[in-house]
Protein backbone atom coordinates (compact mmCIF):
# COMPACT_ATOMS: atom_id res chain seq x y z
CA UNK A 1 0.00 0.00 0.00
CA UNK A 2 1.46 3.35 -1.03
CA UNK A 3 2.43 5.62 1.75
CA UNK A 4 1.16 9.32 2.38
CA UNK A 5 2.52 12.11 4.65
CA UNK A 6 0.44 14.80 5.94
CA UNK A 7 2.05 17.50 7.44
CA UNK A 8 0.08 20.67 9.25
CA UNK A 9 0.24 21.88 12.16
CA UNK A 10 -3.87 22.54 12.65
CA UNK A 11 -5.15 19.28 13.96
CA UNK A 12 -8.33 19.62 12.13
CA UNK A 13 -6.84 19.95 8.72
CA UNK A 14 -4.56 17.10 9.40
CA UNK A 15 -7.56 15.10 10.51
CA UNK A 16 -9.58 16.16 7.28
CA UNK A 17 -6.65 15.28 4.89
CA UNK A 18 -5.62 12.06 6.19
CA UNK A 19 -9.12 10.73 6.01
CA UNK A 20 -9.12 11.73 1.97
CA UNK A 21 -5.70 9.63 2.04
CA UNK A 22 -7.33 6.93 3.94
CA UNK A 23 -11.00 6.75 1.77
CA UNK A 24 -8.58 7.11 -1.70
CA UNK A 25 -6.76 3.77 -0.36
CA UNK A 26 -3.43 4.56 0.84
CA UNK A 27 -1.70 4.91 4.31
CA UNK A 28 -1.51 7.52 6.16
CA UNK A 29 1.34 9.23 8.44
CA UNK A 30 1.13 12.50 10.19
CA UNK A 31 3.68 15.31 11.49
CA UNK A 32 2.77 18.78 12.74
CA UNK A 33 5.77 20.08 12.23
CA UNK A 34 8.95 20.58 9.60
CA UNK A 35 10.95 18.87 12.29
CA UNK A 36 8.70 15.91 12.91
CA UNK A 37 7.78 15.62 8.89
CA UNK A 38 11.57 15.30 8.47
CA UNK A 39 11.76 12.45 10.54
CA UNK A 40 8.77 10.46 9.25
CA UNK A 41 10.36 11.02 5.98
CA UNK A 42 14.02 9.95 6.50
CA UNK A 43 12.37 7.14 9.17
CA UNK A 44 9.91 6.10 6.34
CA UNK A 45 10.26 7.13 3.26
CA UNK A 46 6.35 8.36 1.88
CA UNK A 47 5.10 7.89 -2.14
CA UNK A 48 3.70 11.69 -1.27
CA UNK A 49 3.50 14.33 0.82
CA UNK A 50 0.98 16.54 1.53
CA UNK A 51 2.47 19.77 3.25
CA UNK A 52 1.27 22.76 4.49
CA UNK A 53 3.61 26.48 4.33
CA UNK A 54 2.76 28.01 7.79
CA UNK A 55 3.79 25.95 10.64
CA UNK A 56 5.52 26.37 13.89
CA UNK A 57 8.63 25.04 14.37
CA UNK A 58 10.20 24.67 10.80
CA UNK A 59 7.80 26.23 8.32
CA UNK A 60 6.88 24.01 4.92
CA UNK A 61 9.23 26.30 3.02
CA UNK A 62 12.26 25.24 4.67
CA UNK A 63 10.90 21.73 4.78
CA UNK A 64 10.70 21.63 1.39
CA UNK A 65 13.93 22.86 0.43
CA UNK A 66 15.47 20.24 2.20
CA UNK A 67 13.71 17.66 0.58
CA UNK A 68 14.16 18.82 -2.64
CA UNK A 69 18.09 19.08 -2.06
CA UNK A 70 18.79 15.82 -0.22
CA UNK A 71 19.25 13.00 -3.03
CA UNK A 72 17.25 10.26 -2.09
CA UNK A 73 14.27 12.60 -0.90
CA UNK A 74 13.99 14.94 -3.99
CA UNK A 75 12.20 12.62 -5.98
CA UNK A 76 8.84 12.18 -3.70
CA UNK A 77 6.08 14.00 -5.07
CA UNK A 78 4.95 16.87 -3.14
CA UNK A 79 1.37 18.64 -2.87
CA UNK A 80 1.64 21.84 -1.34
CA UNK A 81 -1.73 22.83 0.56
CA UNK A 82 -1.92 26.38 2.35
CA UNK A 83 -3.62 29.49 2.47
CA UNK A 84 -1.34 31.68 1.40
CA UNK A 85 -1.59 32.11 -2.26
CA UNK A 86 0.18 29.75 -4.97
CA UNK A 87 1.55 33.18 -5.75
CA UNK A 88 3.16 34.52 -2.55
CA UNK A 89 4.67 31.12 -2.50
CA UNK A 90 6.27 31.09 -5.78
CA UNK A 91 7.72 34.61 -4.92
CA UNK A 92 9.39 33.37 -1.77
CA UNK A 93 10.73 30.35 -3.67
CA UNK A 94 12.17 32.71 -6.27
CA UNK A 95 13.89 34.72 -3.34
CA UNK A 96 15.34 32.10 -1.82
CA UNK A 97 16.61 30.77 -5.24
CA UNK A 98 18.64 33.53 -5.33
CA UNK A 99 19.68 33.59 -2.40
CA UNK A 100 20.78 30.33 -2.03
CA UNK A 101 22.42 29.62 -5.13
CA UNK A 102 20.33 26.81 -6.10
CA UNK A 103 17.07 25.98 -7.78
CA UNK A 104 14.78 24.22 -6.43
CA UNK A 105 12.11 22.68 -8.54
CA UNK A 106 8.23 23.33 -8.20
CA UNK A 107 6.64 21.00 -6.32
CA UNK A 108 3.85 18.56 -8.46
CA UNK A 109 1.00 20.42 -7.34
CA UNK A 110 -0.26 23.35 -5.79
CA UNK A 111 -3.16 23.74 -4.16
CA UNK A 112 -4.63 27.13 -1.96
CA UNK A 113 -7.05 26.30 1.17
CA UNK A 114 -10.01 26.11 0.86
CA UNK A 115 -10.12 23.18 -1.94
CA UNK A 116 -12.48 20.92 -2.81
CA UNK A 117 -12.01 17.54 -1.16
CA UNK A 118 -12.41 15.73 -4.29
CA UNK A 119 -10.03 17.88 -6.52
CA UNK A 120 -7.51 16.47 -3.78
CA UNK A 121 -8.20 12.80 -3.93
CA UNK A 122 -7.91 13.29 -7.82
CA UNK A 123 -4.72 14.56 -7.66
CA UNK A 124 -3.80 11.86 -5.20
CA UNK A 125 -4.51 9.45 -7.75
CA UNK A 126 -3.33 11.19 -10.69
CA UNK A 127 0.27 11.22 -8.91
CA UNK A 128 0.00 7.77 -7.43
CA UNK A 129 -2.23 6.08 -9.76
CA UNK B 1 -14.38 85.13 11.79
CA UNK B 2 -11.87 87.96 12.95
CA UNK B 3 -8.40 87.48 11.53
CA UNK B 4 -7.44 90.28 14.21
CA UNK B 5 -4.08 89.31 16.50
CA UNK B 6 -5.36 89.48 20.11
CA UNK B 7 -3.39 91.07 22.69
CA UNK B 8 -3.91 91.19 26.69
CA UNK B 9 -2.71 93.78 28.51
CA UNK B 10 -1.76 93.73 31.63
CA UNK B 11 -0.57 96.99 33.98
CA UNK B 12 -2.45 97.99 37.62
CA UNK B 13 -2.13 101.39 35.82
CA UNK B 14 -5.86 102.17 34.35
CA UNK B 15 -4.53 104.84 32.41
CA UNK B 16 -1.37 102.97 30.87
CA UNK B 17 -4.39 100.26 30.04
CA UNK B 18 -6.19 102.56 28.29
CA UNK B 19 -3.57 104.86 26.51
CA UNK B 20 -2.65 101.66 24.98
CA UNK B 21 -6.27 99.77 24.42
CA UNK B 22 -6.80 102.90 22.23
CA UNK B 23 -3.25 102.92 20.71
CA UNK B 24 -4.09 99.29 19.86
CA UNK B 25 -7.57 99.34 18.34
CA UNK B 26 -6.37 101.95 16.35
CA UNK B 27 -3.66 99.70 14.57
CA UNK B 28 -6.86 97.18 14.06
CA UNK B 29 -5.76 94.71 16.91
CA UNK B 30 -8.20 93.58 19.92
CA UNK B 31 -7.48 93.85 22.85
CA UNK B 32 -8.46 93.18 26.38
CA UNK B 33 -7.03 93.65 29.93
CA UNK B 34 -6.40 92.77 33.13
CA UNK B 35 -5.13 94.64 36.33
CA UNK B 36 -3.57 91.93 38.42
CA UNK B 37 -1.61 88.69 37.85
CA UNK B 38 -4.67 87.11 38.89
CA UNK B 39 -6.57 88.67 36.61
CA UNK B 40 -3.93 88.25 33.95
CA UNK B 41 -3.79 84.33 34.58
CA UNK B 42 -7.64 84.09 34.41
CA UNK B 43 -7.95 86.34 31.61
CA UNK B 44 -5.30 84.22 29.47
CA UNK B 45 -7.56 80.91 29.87
CA UNK B 46 -10.74 83.03 28.39
CA UNK B 47 -9.57 85.15 26.40
CA UNK B 48 -6.83 83.57 24.33
CA UNK B 49 -4.80 86.26 23.17
CA UNK B 50 -2.12 86.07 20.81
CA UNK B 51 0.55 88.07 22.89
CA UNK B 52 0.76 89.61 26.20
CA UNK B 53 2.33 93.18 27.27
CA UNK B 54 3.09 92.40 30.94
CA UNK B 55 3.85 94.99 33.77
CA UNK B 56 6.16 93.78 36.31
CA UNK B 57 5.26 95.47 39.39
CA UNK B 58 1.86 94.58 40.22
CA UNK B 59 -0.70 93.50 43.71
CA UNK B 60 -1.55 90.14 44.09
CA UNK B 61 1.24 87.84 41.72
CA UNK B 62 3.83 90.61 40.03
CA UNK B 63 4.15 90.12 36.25
CA UNK B 64 7.63 87.98 37.03
CA UNK B 65 5.54 85.34 38.55
CA UNK B 66 2.78 85.64 35.58
CA UNK B 67 5.43 85.08 33.62
CA UNK B 68 7.09 81.81 34.58
CA UNK B 69 3.95 80.36 35.08
CA UNK B 70 2.38 80.98 31.74
CA UNK B 71 6.22 79.77 30.22
CA UNK B 72 6.17 76.72 32.40
CA UNK B 73 2.74 75.86 30.92
CA UNK B 74 2.78 73.04 27.85
CA UNK B 75 -1.05 75.31 26.75
CA UNK B 76 0.29 78.86 27.04
CA UNK B 77 4.67 78.70 26.84
CA UNK B 78 3.78 79.76 22.87
CA UNK B 79 2.04 83.17 23.53
CA UNK B 80 5.10 85.40 23.36
CA UNK B 81 5.33 88.07 26.03
CA UNK B 82 6.58 91.58 26.26
CA UNK B 83 7.69 92.68 29.43
CA UNK B 84 6.66 96.30 30.50
CA UNK B 85 8.03 98.37 33.52
CA UNK B 86 9.33 101.42 34.64
CA UNK B 87 12.33 99.72 35.71
CA UNK B 88 14.83 100.24 33.25
CA UNK B 89 18.13 98.74 35.02
CA UNK B 90 20.02 96.14 33.59
CA UNK B 91 19.59 93.67 36.09
CA UNK B 92 15.39 93.52 36.04
CA UNK B 93 15.84 93.07 32.28
CA UNK B 94 17.83 89.99 32.62
CA UNK B 95 15.55 88.95 35.63
CA UNK B 96 12.17 89.22 32.84
CA UNK B 97 14.32 87.75 29.71
CA UNK B 98 15.49 84.77 32.15
CA UNK B 99 12.53 83.40 33.13
CA UNK B 100 11.35 83.37 29.90
CA UNK B 101 9.66 86.23 28.52
CA UNK B 102 10.10 86.85 24.87
CA UNK B 103 10.88 90.80 24.88
CA UNK B 104 11.07 93.73 27.42
CA UNK B 105 10.62 97.30 26.61
CA UNK B 106 11.26 100.36 29.40
CA UNK B 107 8.58 102.68 30.88
CA UNK B 108 8.91 105.35 29.57
CA UNK B 109 8.71 104.11 26.14
CA UNK B 110 7.95 105.38 22.72
CA UNK B 111 4.62 104.02 21.18
CA UNK B 112 6.53 103.50 17.86
CA UNK B 113 8.93 100.90 19.14
CA UNK B 114 6.43 99.03 21.19
CA UNK B 115 4.25 99.18 18.31
CA UNK B 116 6.62 97.62 15.90
CA UNK B 117 7.95 95.24 18.52
CA UNK B 118 4.11 93.74 18.81
CA UNK B 119 3.94 93.67 15.07
CA UNK B 120 7.17 91.49 14.99
CA UNK B 121 5.79 89.31 17.63
CA UNK B 122 2.12 88.91 16.88
CA UNK B 123 3.78 87.69 13.72
CA UNK B 124 6.14 84.79 15.37
CA UNK B 125 3.26 83.83 17.20
CA UNK B 126 0.70 83.12 13.80
CA UNK B 127 3.69 81.52 11.95
CA UNK B 128 4.45 79.24 14.96
CA UNK B 129 0.74 78.36 14.89
CA UNK B 130 0.51 77.50 11.75
CA UNK B 131 3.65 75.14 12.00
CA UNK B 132 1.41 73.31 14.73
CA UNK B 133 -1.60 73.44 13.02
CA UNK B 134 0.37 71.71 10.07
CA UNK B 135 1.82 69.22 12.21
CA UNK B 136 -0.99 68.53 13.85
CA UNK B 137 -2.72 67.56 10.58
CA UNK B 138 0.88 65.39 9.78
CA UNK B 139 -0.29 63.45 12.91
CA UNK B 140 -3.53 62.97 12.88
CA UNK B 141 -2.99 61.71 8.56
CA UNK B 142 -0.58 59.60 9.93
CA UNK B 143 -2.63 58.23 12.69
CA UNK B 144 -5.08 57.25 10.04
CA UNK B 145 -2.92 55.44 8.13
CA UNK B 146 -1.77 53.45 10.57
CA UNK B 147 -5.46 52.31 11.60
CA UNK B 148 -5.82 51.46 7.86
CA UNK B 149 -2.72 49.67 7.60
CA UNK B 150 -4.06 47.69 11.13
CA UNK B 151 -7.35 46.79 9.25
CA UNK B 152 -5.57 45.32 6.45
CA UNK B 153 -3.62 43.53 8.36
CA UNK B 154 -6.42 42.15 10.18
CA UNK B 155 -8.70 41.32 7.43
CA UNK B 156 -5.84 39.40 5.74
CA UNK B 157 -5.30 37.40 8.69
CA UNK B 158 -8.94 36.58 9.54
CA UNK B 159 -9.60 35.83 5.79
CA UNK B 160 -6.45 33.21 6.21
CA UNK B 161 -7.93 31.83 9.84
CA UNK B 162 -11.51 31.60 8.34
CA UNK B 163 -10.08 29.64 4.89
CA UNK B 164 -8.70 26.98 7.78
CA UNK B 165 -11.94 26.75 9.02
CA UNK B 166 -13.89 26.48 5.84
CA UNK B 167 -11.29 23.50 4.56
CA UNK B 168 -12.53 21.65 7.81
CA UNK B 169 -16.02 22.16 7.12
CA UNK B 170 -15.65 21.43 3.39
CA UNK B 171 -13.80 18.21 4.36
CA UNK B 172 -16.61 17.31 7.06
CA UNK B 173 -19.38 17.64 4.63
CA UNK B 174 -17.25 15.40 2.05
CA UNK B 175 -17.50 12.36 4.60
CA UNK B 176 -20.47 13.20 5.48
CA UNK B 177 -21.89 12.44 2.08
CA UNK B 178 -19.54 9.60 1.23
CA UNK B 179 -20.36 8.31 4.51
CA UNK B 180 -24.24 8.18 3.30
CA UNK B 181 -23.68 6.98 0.20
CA UNK B 182 -21.91 4.33 1.14
CA UNK B 183 -23.36 3.50 4.44
CA UNK B 184 -20.55 4.04 6.64
CA UNK B 185 -21.41 5.21 10.33
CA UNK B 186 -17.49 5.20 11.14
CA UNK B 187 -17.37 7.96 8.80
CA UNK B 188 -20.45 9.61 9.18
CA UNK B 189 -19.33 10.09 13.18
CA UNK B 190 -15.56 11.74 11.65
CA UNK B 191 -17.12 14.12 9.30
CA UNK B 192 -19.67 14.90 11.44
CA UNK B 193 -16.93 15.64 14.64
CA UNK B 194 -15.03 17.69 12.14
CA UNK B 195 -18.19 19.59 11.24
CA UNK B 196 -18.45 20.13 15.24
CA UNK B 197 -15.00 21.09 15.71
CA UNK B 198 -15.05 23.48 12.95
CA UNK B 199 -17.74 25.06 14.35
CA UNK B 200 -16.38 25.33 17.77
CA UNK B 201 -13.83 27.60 15.83
CA UNK B 202 -16.32 30.08 14.02
CA UNK B 203 -17.85 30.40 17.54
CA UNK B 204 -14.71 31.34 19.16
CA UNK B 205 -13.47 33.84 16.36
CA UNK B 206 -17.28 35.64 16.90
CA UNK B 207 -17.30 35.68 20.43
CA UNK B 208 -13.60 37.22 19.99
CA UNK B 209 -14.62 39.89 17.60
CA UNK B 210 -17.98 40.72 19.90
CA UNK B 211 -15.89 41.03 23.09
CA UNK B 212 -13.41 43.20 21.03
CA UNK B 213 -16.21 46.15 19.52
CA UNK B 214 -18.29 45.94 21.93
CA UNK B 215 -18.12 48.03 25.80
CA UNK B 216 -18.97 45.48 28.25
CA UNK B 217 -19.45 46.74 32.06
CA UNK B 218 -17.97 43.44 34.92
CA UNK B 219 -20.53 41.64 35.75
CA UNK B 220 -19.71 40.91 39.74
CA UNK B 221 -20.52 37.75 40.99
CA UNK B 222 -19.50 35.77 44.26
CA UNK B 223 -16.75 33.69 42.73
CA UNK B 224 -13.44 31.32 43.87
CA UNK B 225 -10.67 32.70 41.70
CA UNK B 226 -8.74 29.40 42.09
CA UNK B 227 -12.03 27.45 40.82
CA UNK B 228 -11.78 29.69 37.44
CA UNK B 229 -8.03 29.25 37.21
CA UNK B 230 -8.22 24.99 37.74
CA UNK B 231 -11.22 24.95 35.25
CA UNK B 232 -9.12 27.02 32.79
CA UNK B 233 -6.32 24.86 33.06
CA UNK B 234 -8.42 22.09 32.69
CA UNK B 235 -9.29 22.83 29.38
CA UNK B 236 -6.12 23.27 28.13
CA UNK B 237 -4.36 20.35 29.86
CA UNK B 238 -5.33 18.19 27.25
CA UNK B 239 -4.17 19.77 23.95
CA UNK B 240 -0.92 20.72 26.09
CA UNK B 241 -0.52 17.26 26.44
CA UNK B 242 -0.06 16.37 22.99
CA UNK B 243 3.06 18.91 22.85
CA UNK B 244 4.78 17.78 25.97
CA UNK B 245 3.95 20.51 27.95
CA UNK B 246 3.46 20.35 31.98
CA UNK B 247 0.95 22.70 33.47
CA UNK B 248 1.55 23.23 36.72
CA UNK B 249 -0.62 25.39 39.56
CA UNK B 250 0.05 26.58 42.08
CA UNK B 251 -2.60 28.00 43.76
CA UNK B 252 -2.96 30.97 47.12
CA UNK B 253 -5.08 28.76 49.51
CA UNK B 254 -5.58 31.80 51.84
CA UNK B 255 -8.08 32.69 48.51
CA UNK B 256 -11.24 32.45 49.25
CA UNK B 257 -14.53 33.47 47.75
CA UNK B 258 -14.66 37.06 45.68
CA UNK B 259 -16.23 39.04 44.69
CA UNK B 260 -14.97 39.57 40.29
CA UNK B 261 -16.29 39.20 37.34
CA UNK B 262 -15.88 35.27 37.05
CA UNK B 263 -16.67 35.26 33.09
CA UNK B 264 -14.41 38.15 32.31
CA UNK B 265 -11.53 36.17 34.25
CA UNK B 266 -12.25 32.61 32.39
CA UNK B 267 -11.83 34.61 29.11
CA UNK B 268 -8.36 36.33 30.47
CA UNK B 269 -6.86 33.16 32.28
CA UNK B 270 -8.28 31.04 28.85
CA UNK B 271 -6.38 33.26 26.90
CA UNK B 272 -3.44 33.67 28.26
CA UNK B 273 -2.61 29.87 29.44
CA UNK B 274 -3.61 29.11 25.93
CA UNK B 275 -0.69 31.68 24.56
CA UNK B 276 1.66 30.20 27.40
CA UNK B 277 1.27 26.86 25.53
CA UNK B 278 1.61 27.97 22.25
CA UNK B 279 4.68 30.03 23.31
CA UNK B 280 5.98 26.37 24.16
CA UNK B 281 4.50 24.86 20.53
CA UNK B 282 6.28 27.49 19.12
CA UNK B 283 9.63 27.09 20.69
CA UNK B 284 12.24 25.50 18.26
CA UNK B 285 14.61 24.59 21.20
CA UNK B 286 13.43 20.63 21.79
CA UNK B 287 15.49 20.46 24.27
CA UNK B 288 13.52 21.86 26.60
CA UNK B 289 10.84 20.58 29.07
CA UNK B 290 8.18 22.40 28.53
CA UNK B 291 6.63 24.09 31.74
CA UNK B 292 3.49 26.34 31.86
CA UNK B 293 2.80 27.26 35.11
CA UNK B 294 -0.41 29.45 36.81
CA UNK B 295 -0.69 31.08 39.92
CA UNK B 296 -3.18 33.09 42.11
CA UNK B 297 -1.94 35.11 44.60
CA UNK B 298 -3.98 37.38 47.28
CA UNK B 299 -2.45 40.34 48.01
CA UNK B 300 -2.84 42.54 50.90
CA UNK B 301 -3.77 45.70 49.29
CA UNK B 302 -6.99 44.65 47.99
CA UNK B 303 -5.94 42.95 44.67
CA UNK B 304 -6.24 39.62 43.03
CA UNK B 305 -3.07 38.61 40.97
CA UNK B 306 -3.17 36.20 38.51
CA UNK B 307 0.46 34.42 36.92
CA UNK B 308 0.83 33.13 33.42
CA UNK B 309 4.37 31.97 33.37
CA UNK B 310 5.64 29.69 30.22
CA UNK B 311 9.53 28.94 29.49
CA UNK B 312 8.22 28.75 25.67
CA UNK B 313 9.94 30.68 22.66
CA UNK B 314 9.72 34.43 24.29
CA UNK B 315 9.30 37.74 22.75
CA UNK B 316 11.90 40.56 21.56
CA UNK B 317 11.35 44.16 22.09
CA UNK B 318 9.57 44.05 18.59
CA UNK B 319 6.74 41.80 19.22
CA UNK B 320 6.45 42.90 23.12
CA UNK B 321 5.89 46.74 21.79
CA UNK B 322 3.01 45.72 19.47
CA UNK B 323 1.28 43.29 22.06
CA UNK B 324 -1.40 45.53 23.07
CA UNK B 325 -0.95 48.16 20.30
CA UNK B 326 -2.77 46.55 17.23
CA UNK B 327 -4.39 43.63 15.83
CA UNK B 328 -1.53 41.65 15.26
CA UNK B 329 -0.10 37.79 15.84
CA UNK B 330 2.64 35.72 15.70
CA UNK B 331 0.94 32.65 15.46
CA UNK B 332 0.91 32.54 11.48
CA UNK B 333 -2.71 31.36 10.13
CA UNK B 334 -3.55 30.47 13.31
CA UNK B 335 -4.22 33.57 15.70
CA UNK B 336 -6.94 36.41 14.84
CA UNK B 337 -4.72 38.93 16.76
CA UNK B 338 -7.30 39.48 18.90
CA UNK B 339 -7.08 37.48 22.24
CA UNK B 340 -4.36 39.66 24.14
CA UNK B 341 -6.62 42.60 23.20
CA UNK B 342 -9.43 41.37 24.61
CA UNK B 343 -8.05 40.54 27.56
CA UNK B 344 -6.20 43.91 27.90
CA UNK B 345 -9.89 45.42 27.29
CA UNK B 346 -11.73 42.91 30.11
CA UNK B 347 -8.68 43.84 32.84
CA UNK B 348 -8.85 47.57 31.94
CA UNK B 349 -12.67 47.45 32.12
CA UNK B 350 -12.40 45.28 35.79
CA UNK B 351 -10.10 48.22 36.73
CA UNK B 352 -7.21 46.46 37.06
CA UNK B 353 -4.13 45.84 35.09
CA UNK B 354 -1.55 43.70 33.00
CA UNK B 355 1.97 43.80 32.78
CA UNK B 356 4.16 41.22 30.71
CA UNK B 357 7.79 40.20 31.31
CA UNK B 358 9.78 38.26 28.59
CA UNK B 359 13.23 37.10 27.04
CA UNK B 360 14.03 35.78 23.53
CA UNK B 361 14.22 31.94 24.16
CA UNK B 362 13.13 32.23 27.99
CA UNK B 363 9.95 32.61 28.03
CA UNK B 364 7.12 34.71 29.61
CA UNK B 365 5.13 35.95 32.09
CA UNK B 366 1.85 37.86 32.07
CA UNK B 367 0.43 39.16 34.95
CA UNK B 368 -2.89 40.78 35.52
CA UNK B 369 -4.02 42.75 38.71
CA UNK B 370 -7.75 43.17 39.40
CA UNK B 371 -9.23 44.62 42.56
CA UNK B 372 -11.96 42.72 44.65
CA UNK B 373 -14.65 43.37 46.59
CA UNK B 374 -15.13 41.41 49.62
CA UNK B 375 -18.28 39.46 49.84
CA UNK B 376 -19.08 40.89 53.28
CA UNK B 377 -19.06 44.19 51.96
CA UNK B 378 -20.74 43.97 48.72
CA UNK B 379 -21.69 46.69 46.74
CA UNK B 380 -19.73 49.14 49.95
CA UNK B 381 -16.58 49.72 47.49
CA UNK B 382 -16.41 51.86 44.50
CA UNK B 383 -14.84 50.23 41.07
CA UNK B 384 -11.19 51.62 41.22
CA UNK B 385 -10.19 54.09 38.31
CA UNK B 386 -6.55 52.53 37.54
CA UNK B 387 -6.60 51.84 33.95
CA UNK B 388 -3.09 51.48 33.59
CA UNK B 389 -0.81 49.15 31.23
CA UNK B 390 2.79 48.96 32.49
CA UNK B 391 4.96 47.79 29.93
Amino acid sequence: MKKVLVVDDDVDIRKVVSKLVEKSGYKVMEAKNGIEGMGKVREDKPDLIILDILMPKESGIRMYRELKTEEPLKDIPVIVLSAITKKSFFRSQKVLDEFAGQSVPEPEAYIEKPEEPEELIALMKKILG
Amino acid sequence: MTNKAKILIVDDDIDTVELLTRRFHAEGYDTSEAYDGEQAMQQVEEYKPDLILLDIMMPKIDGYEVCRRLKGSEDTKLIPIIMLTAKGKIPDKVKGLGIGADDYIAKPFDYRELSQRVKYWTAVKMEVQERLREIHRLEQELIKSERLAAIGQTVASLAHYVKNILFGLKGGVYLVNEALKEDDTDSLKDGWDMLESSMGRISGLVLDLLEYSRERKPEYEKCFPNEIANEVCKLIEESAKEYDIEIIKGFDQSMGEVLLDPKGIHRCLLNLVSNARDACIFDSNEEKKWVVQVRTILENDGTVRFEVSDNGCGMDEEVKKKLFTSFFSTKGGRGTGLGLLNTQKIVQEHGGTITVNSQPGKGSTFTIRLPYRDVATQGATEEKESHQVQL
